[in-house]
């Protein structure tokens, strides 16, 4: 049970990072990526080819997450341009469609020139014991980065003068105009940042388990699913969510099987939806 | 300061202000009188770049400011504070004032002056926004566009919806500010509250300027009087 538990903890603080980037974009532009997963999975792929091509893990792994930010970028000056131009429920639509386009191309793309490969980081060093329970290097690496990740996350939005502009859109987009913010322009910064945190999850998981080129859509349910559970725009939600769904998983996996544990996390995430329709800690409804 | 020429704006192609003309000199304060649906609020949101305008131009301190988005009229030193408010409810009072003076750290100055003109808000620092009464939402909204220490204050319908009491508090910081030399530009239906603080005065009728003198003369015009004063 102390096993499962932290394997739990482990998966969810990169569930965490993975909601974060999606509930951002949401929140901030209304916009939801289904191509978050490729993003991912994209990410993975620089690594390992940079990696192919005799470059040592860090500075692939730095590369892969210039990489992530690169999409970000990428993503807004192109196929969400004409997104942007709609409003309200028009825009999450066409967001979704678009994105979803983006997605099987990529998809089919990276199934037919890289079938079956896959990013396996290996982090040396001997198993610890924590617990009683011994954990891998690699699972303890990987949640030393999320962590930081989240707390660097909290930290920013929370305290600085940049968050701070961050989290004015997302509760009023109109007053944050009034005082002289352009919403645009955080919009672009936060899927840059998606991009990255993408990465940072391609990344992370690889330390664990193999992140495979056909991972995307699994990454991109498993980000939504934490997001609804969070609640939309708020990043301390996708972190508690993050780590309360890991752990779920983890047990229903150890327990029940691992065939069965998506299908529990959508139980877990349809109970919190009845009982707090705007998540755990919303902000739009 | 502020120079509006034969501006005419409205929604989905019809117009809803018809070639208003008008001026604010510096250290004044105007007031633009009128009732409901006399289009006060359709001349400040495009005033302020919120509405795209359809003809005339807007000059603010000299340059043409016409179809400029609000985000960047912030920066050239009007500020503008709608009815609506536009608060943050989830964040604090203290970061809603922080936000005020974005793209700059709030300096300590301007907070002072912020907090000595509205107390209520020192008292209330730590609580968020959303949670305040009418009233001190209100302050809270003019005291985070002053944290922009704006050249130009522009407030559309500062009372609606404050009882009659915090109305007249609501004017009496008005008055410090336009002690303190503040340029005001203020939309309002409360008529004599307005007058009684302002230097000169416009009256907006069915999205036209109709009328406009010194507060005076305003005030001892026979058509003010009947239609807003509520004398015959």
């Amino acid at each position: 049970m102390t096993a499962s538990i932290l394997d739990g903890i482990v998966l969810g603080l990169q569930f965490g990072v993975l909601a974060s980037g999606l509930t951002l974009v949401y929140g901030l532009g209304g916009v939801l990526n289904l191509a978050y997963g490729q993003m991912a999975v994209i990410s993975a792929l620089v690594v390992l080819l940079t990696m192919d091509a005799g470059v040592p893990a860090v500075p692939a792994a730095l590369l892969g997450l210039l990489a992530g930010g690169l999409l970000g970028w990428l993503f807004d000056a192109t196929i969400l341009r004409p997104v942007y131009r709609r409003k309200g429920e028009a825009r999450v639509l066409l967001s979704l469609l678009l994105t979803l386009g983006v997605a099987f191309i990529v998809d089919g793309y990276l199934n037919w020139a890289y079938p079956l490969r896959g990013l396996s980081l290996r982090i040396g060093g001997d198993a610890v014991e924590i617990l009683g329970v011994r954990m891998r290097m690699g699972s303890l690496a990987a949640s030393g980065i999320t962590l930081v990740v989240l707390a660097v996350l909290f930290y920013v939005f929370r305290y600085t003068r940049l968050g701070r502009a961050i989290r004015s859109v997302i509760e009023n987009e109109q007053g944050a105009k009034l005082v002289g913010i352009d919403p645009p322009q955080m919009l672009r910064l936060i899927l840059i940042l998606s991009g990255v945190l993408a990465a940072v999850v391609a990344v992370t998981r690889s330390m664990v388990a193999p992140v495979n080129v056909q991972a995307g859509f699994s990454l991109t349910v498993l980000g939504l699913i934490v997001t609804v559970v969070g609640g939309l725009g708020s990043i301390t939600g996708a972190f508690l969510a993050g780590l309360v769904l890991g752990i779920i998983n983890s047990i229903a996996a150890a327990y029940i099987g691992t065939f069965l544990s998506l299908i529990i996390l959508l139980v877990a995430a349809g109970f919190t939806i009845l009982i707090r329709p705007a998540g755990l800690l919303g902000v739009r409804e | 300061m502020l120079e509006v020429a034969g501006l005419s704006a409205g929604y989905q192609g019809s117009d809803v202000l018809h070639d208003v003309s008008f001026h604010v000199d510096a250290g004044e304060t105007v007031m633009i009188i009128g009732s409901n649906g006399a289009g006060k609020t359709t001349l400040f949101r495009a005033l302020c770049g919120l509405l795209p305008s359809t003809s005339g131009r807007v000059t603010f301190r000299g340059e043409d400011v016409t179809g400029i988005p609000v985000q960047r009229i912030v920066g050239l030193g009007m500020a503008f504070v709608p009815a609506e408010r536009y608060l943050f409810p989830r964040m604090t009072v203290q970061e809603n004032l922080a936000l005020g003076a974005y793209p700059e750290l709030p300096d300590r100055e301007t907070s002072t002056m912020v907090l000595d003109l509205f107390p209520r808000l020192e008292e209330r620092r730590r609580q968020r926004a959303g949670t305040m009464s009418g009233g001190e939402q209100q302050m809270l909204a003019v005291g985070r566009a002053l944290m922009s220490r704006p050249r130009l204050l522009v407030l559309d319908e500062p009372t609606t919806g404050l009882a009659p009491k915090l109305a007249r508090e609501a004017y009496q910081a008005l008055e410090v500010l336009r002690g303190g030399g503040m340029t005001i530009l203020v939309a309002e239906q409360q008529v004599p509250l307005a007058l009684a603080i302002s230097d000169r005065g416009y009256v907006l009728e069915n999205g036209a300027i109709t009328l406009d003198g010194t507060s005076e003369e305003l005030t001892a015009d026979p058509r003010v009087r009947s239609a807003y004063l509520g004398v015959t």
